[in-house]
């Protein structure tokens, strides 16, 4: 057992830490400045990112994305490790008491620290204060979208239509239930949210009109939309979205709503200044290199490669913001 | 329809690099079946980053390779050691395992092995002609159909057992108790949770399986042993005989189709496949007493199923753009890392892909075929090694296993509860599976029935006029009145026949 298992992974190292000897004696004169006297030099061993999902999701694949760019950059191994369990949460409290060395990181969802503690208990609310963010990483918007056959164009069409909308989410205290239901609230849509396990299955219920219209991530939905079989309604974000460009954003439409997911790499608290700068120029190279550019396209992802002031600046806007209109509109996400 | 891009396919796949990675992929995904735990999703997002420098097509072929070579090698655990790697292989153990003990396992395995090519192979020729057909048939499932499926389920769950139907029943209930557990999916409210985040998301199917099946196999043995002198078990034949395949014949047949039906509907396909196969094959055996005891349909028709079911999950996939279980999520990044979006216009856009798949799936099941004939020689060896060197093997590949799946050590302790508890059921005359499969069914059917109902706006009779969910529970209530309309029909046979063979089932530990 233990023979098959490293298998895999040892042949992974192999190739990895080959390729990053050579880019590592390339850049390694550079950076060596930036350590600023610390105590030897970051890093000497493994960094293990860890991902509070399974594999196969956006933040697993971001996750995978950012860890081969920075292993290669700092010329050292860098597993994947999942740890999924309580939307995240879990993996986000094992971080927390991990050693602030740098030798553990994760990338992490804004909506654990905006929407999740609208729906669990104060004490099990995750909170970004218990870290140190690295940088921001990029933004996944959300597109609400309806079947062909269903004649809606836009959030007015639905308005017209005069009955109860149904809507699928992608489940319980995900931006996906909070664009929507604020969306509806504010336009004064009768409408019933049905919670998914995840994007698939709401999508699924879409295509199959088992609902009037879902929200999901732009990524999931966007190949039906483009073969005609979905008819995108609205978008969440500030501005158009230009994977989506002639679709209006609620705004446009007259309805306040702006939710958005957005991931950023983060790290225990007290983690040494001389660290995060290293991870920081790492995490800067591979955002630039045209790989690491493509995939984000190809994933319907906008960067969003913040400075760690900004990220916060940011989660504390959005939570406060969606605290205010659900309670201006006297909405439980837990129904 | 037009054949060309068909043929196109196979041009693609048999060019040498791309047998190489087919060969390549069926090779690691047997492997990594034979081991409880790393499923195929773990492994792929392992591989992933290597397959970024290698062409699309041949990226996708060696994927799906380990994915559907997974569930080949999942079979040998489950037969040999009764661990059970996944949900869709639960029903093996029952008839696999059986055959173990008695020599037979080279019987078990080899039958599995050639159910698995004809149900692979056959849900491979209905991918080609029938994906886009089938694809809208999986749509037309929605919530309520889900709720009215599991509901079959967990009512087949209690005929297939072979003990007393009143303990059956009593462990499905259990088995629906556990599966509420964890944070609920519809108002995050904490269900037996105990303010442990490691509960919050409920518990995993793997814990479970292990520790009901393999660990208290293994406890239930080291008492065995202090009574009486226990030898190694004898290992005969390694290969199944004409009467094996004879009696097998019709068990795969049917085995293939309902794999090939069910396994398209996205979530539980795979699990209701292997269930409904032994279902069917009990209901029509002669002797329905010899199930659970080493009867050949018993693993025939599971594991044609649960490979038929395998291979359709694909069309979702690959004509809908939905990833049917956590494995085809995978594949879907794969295939988005290339540059290629699965969906309704991948067939158009990247005929190659699409058919270099599909057909190296054809490749890819001769190759498995080939390989396991050999192999099955090899692993039935296992079973001459002595249980005091086997049993703290077993445990050891449990407990590794169970920690893979969510790197937690929190889950090892959860196999060992299960294990001590799959241990008391046994004493007590419980039986494990009834257990396990209500658990995998109780979530599927509690969300399914709950979303109907929001979508139904709380009134119930939509369940019976919908046309598929209607004739379903039609289906669900006939099945669970049989025992009765039976009775009531023909009298010919006196009430000896329902006591004759509870007492027989009682023999059996």
């Amino acid at each position: 057992m233990p023979r098959y298992r490293t298998i895999p992974r040892r042949v992974l190292m192999g190739v990895l830490g080959a390729t990053a000897a050579i880019t590592l004696t390339a850049c390694g004169g550079v950076k060596t400045t930036s350590s600023g006297g610390g105590d030897g030099e970051y890093p000497t061993g493994n960094i293990e990112f860890s991902v509070g999902a399974s594999a196969g999701g956006s933040t697993d694949l971001i996750t995978r994305a950012l860890a081969q760019g920075i292993g290669k950059e700092l010329g050292v191994s860098a597993p994947v490790i999942n740890k999924p369990g309580a939307n995240g949460a879990l993996n986000a409290k094992e971080l927390q008491a991990a050693k602030p060395d740098g030798y553990k990181i994760a990338v992490q969802n804004a909506s654990l620290f905006t929407i999740t503690p609208l729906t669990v208990s104060p004490e099990e609310a995750t909170k970004i204060e218990d870290f140190d963010v690295i940088t921001g990483i990029s933004r996944d918007d959300y597109v609400m979208a309806t079947s062909a056959e269903s004649g809606y164009k836009s959030i007015d069409d639905l308005k017209k239509a005069g009955k109860t909308i149904r809507y699928g989410t992608t489940g319980v205290g995900t931006g996906a239930q909070l664009a929507s239901a604020l969306t509806f609230k504010s336009a004064g849509i009768e409408s019933t949210a049905v919670p998914f396990d995840g994007g698939a299955p709401a999508l699924t219920a879409l295509l199959g009109n088992q609902v009037d219209v879902s929200t999901m991530q732009i990524g999931e939905g966007i190949e039906n939309i483009k073969a005609g079989k979905l008819v995108p309604l609205a978008v969440f974000s500030a501005e158009r979205i230009p994977y989506l460009p002639d679709v209006k954003t609620a705004k446009e439409q007259g309805y306040e709503v702006q939710v958005t997911q957005y991931r950023f790499l983060t790290a225990p608290k007290g983690t040494p200044e001389n660290v995060k700068t290293r991870l920081l120029d790492a995490a800067k190279k591979t955002f630039a290199t045209p790989e690491y550019k493509q995939f984000n396209e190809q994933n319907s992802l906008t960067p969003m490669e913040i400075s760690p002031e900004e990220v916060l600046k940011a989660l504390q806007s959005d939570t406060a913001t969606y605290k205010e209109q659900l309670n201006e509109f006297g909405i439980s996400l837990t129904g | 329809m037009d054949i060309s891009p068909i043929l196109n396919g196979f041009g693609v796949v048999l060019e040498p690099t791309n047998l190489l990675y087919c060969l390549v992929g069926v090779i690691i995904g047997m492997l990594i079946g034979v081991l409880p735990g790393l499923g195929p999703g773990a492994t792929i997002a392992i591989l992933l980053p290597i397959t970024y420098g290698i062409d699309p097509v041949s990226a996708i072929i060696m994927l799906a390779g380990i994915f559907y070579g997974a569930q080949y090698g999942g079979t040998i655990t489950s037969v040999l050691l009764r661990l059970p790697g996944e949900a869709s292989s639960v029903v093996t153990v029952f008839d696999g395992f059986a055959l173990a003990r008695q020599g037979r396992a080279g019987t078990a395995l080899g039958i599995a092995a050639i159910g698995s090519f004809v149900g692979g192979t056959v849900s491979i020729i209905g991918l080609t002609v029938l994906a886009p057909v089938v694809a809208g048939f999986a749509l037309d499932f929605g919530p309520p159909e889900y709720a009215a499926l599991g509901i079959l389920g967990v009512l087949l769950v209690s005929a297939i057992g072979n003990g007393n139907r009143l303990k059956a029943v009593i462990a499905a209930c259990v088995g629906l108790l556990i599966a509420t557990v964890g944070r609920d999916t519809f108002t995050g409210a904490e269900r037996f949770t105990f303010d442990s985040l490691n509960l919050a998301e409920g518990i995993d199917f793997i814990p479970i399986a292990m520790g009901l099946f393999g660990l208290s196999e293994i406890l239930y043995n080291i008492e065995e042993r202090h009574n009486q002198v226990h030898s190694p078990a004898k290992v005969g034949n390694v290969w199944p005989s004409r009467k094996d395949l004879g009696q097998a014949k019709g068990a795969i047949g049917r085995g293939s189709l309902i794999g090939f039906l069910l396994g398209v509907l996205p979530g539980g396909g795979a699990v209701l496949s292997s269930l409904a196969a032994y279902a069917v094959e009990k209901r029509r055996a002669k002797q329905p007493e010899r199930f659970g005891r080493g009867a050949v349909e018993g693993v025939a028709a599971p594991e044609t199923a649960n490979n038929a079911a395998a291979t359709s999950s694909f069309i979702p996939l690959l004509t809908l753009g939905i990833p049917a279980n956590a494995t085809m999520a995978l594949i879907f990044g794969a295939l988005l890392i290339q540059g290629i979006q699965p969906g309704p216009q991948l067939v158009t856009e990247h005929p190659d892909v699409f058919w270099g798949v599909i057909n190296s799936m054809y490749i890819g099941n001769i190759l498995l075929l080939i390989m396991s004939i050999p192999m099955v020689g090899v692993f039935v060896r296992i079973l001459r090694v002595r249980p005091a060197i086997l049993a703290p093997i077993t445990v050891l590949i449990t407990l590794l296993g169970a920690y893979t799946v969510r790197n937690q050590v929190y889950d090892i302790f959860l196999v060992i509860g299960f294990g001590v508890l799959g241990y008391l059921m046994k004493k007590f005359g419980f039986e494990p599976g009834p257990l396990v499969l209500a658990f995998v069914l109780g979530s599927m059917i509690e969300s399914s029935a709950r979303q109907s109902l929001l979508i139904f706006g709380g009134d119930p009779a939509g369940f019976l006029t919908r046309p598929i969910s209607g004739t379903v529970l039609a289906v669900v209530v006939i099945v669970a009145a049989w025992p009765l309309i039976r009775k009531a029909l023909p009298r010919k046979k006196p009430a000896a026949v329902p006591g004759d063979s509870d007492r027989v089932e009682e023999k059996t530990p």
